[in-house]
């Protein structure tokens, strides 16, 4: 898997983290249960030194996704689009693509080959 | 979620009786590795940086001696267990200081939203804050003896 598709993943799933950790009634459900939600400042530094690593063109367009979608990156892992469940062209399985972040034609978010 | 339901979803192959490592962060390789020998994860690498900076907003080491390492990621297909041991104990920068002796790591599809593993992490908590059900899964030599403690019956 190329690196900056690695990166863009450990962006999306530090960026899931952060929003739990801000959500009020997540939070709340952490507290309750004992844990302490300390470091909230030191992810969001974490996040940004991480998202710098991603060229820039592609972080924006990320951003712009994440700014609509909970997920703006997912896998492949049948014939649809796991975010908005639309049918994939069957181009996408050549393993010409394998290697390549895609486009899902319908919603937009990127998608990769696991 | 009931103690039954809890049980279900308990694997023989995702539980180490005797862990290695002794320090936080190869303990939560050491666990990772294993789901990634069993076949449960494609890529640990997105994982255990999950965990780590799961981490560093705030230990799940609870006290007692339990921690609760868990998380969501694009890379996990499934809600995943993994119940791990250590007879020797392990600093897991636990709220009380004391070293965690017994691992629940918890993972989950980023798809799922924090409710999937939340109400299983609530039930897990409040499983090992009876002290005898604790001490029982500190002796735990193997699955069978586990799935007493937990509710299931064994396999």
């Amino acid at each position: 898997m190329r690196e900056e598709f690695r990166l863009l993943i450990a962006l999306q799933d530090l960026d899931i983290m952060i929003r739990e950790a801000r959500e009020q009634s997540t939070s709340e459900q952490y507290r309750d249960m004992g844990f302490k939600l300390t470091g909230l400042d030191e992810l969001v530094e974490a996040r940004e030194k991480l998202a710098k690593k991603i060229p820039k063109a592609l972080r924006n367009r990320y951003e712009k996704l994440a700014a609509h979608y909970k997920l703006a990156i997912l896998p492949v892992t049948g014939d649809k689009c796991l975010g908005c469940f639309v049918k994939l062209p069957t181009s996408f399985f050549s393993s010409a693509y394998s290697s390549e972040l895609l486009t899902c034609e319908n919603c937009g978010r990127l998608l990769y080959i696991p | 979620m009931k103690h039954n339901s809890i049980a279900s979803l308990f694997e023989e192959r995702f539980c180490i009786f005797n862990l290695r490592s002794r320090k936080k962060s190869s303990v939560l390789q050491e666990m990772v590795r294993h789901l990634k020998a069993e076949g449960r994860i494609t890529d640990e690498h997105f994982i255990l940086e999950m965990l780590k900076n799961r981490e560093s907003l705030g230990s799940t080491g609870l006290g007692n001696g339990v921690a609760f390492p868990h998380g969501r990621s694009i890379a996990i297909n499934g809600l995943t267990v993994l119940f791990a041991r250590s007879a020797a104990g392990v600093d897991f920068e636990s709220l009380d200081g004391k070293p965690a002796h017994i691992f629940f790591l918890i993972l989950a599809p980023s798809e799922k939203g924090a409710e999937a593993y939340l109400a299983l992490l609530s039930e897990l908590i409040s499983l090992v804050q009876k002290p005898d059900k604790l001490e029982a899964m500190r002796e735990a030599r193997d699955f069978e003896s586990l799935m007493k403690i937990i509710g299931g019956g064994g396999s």
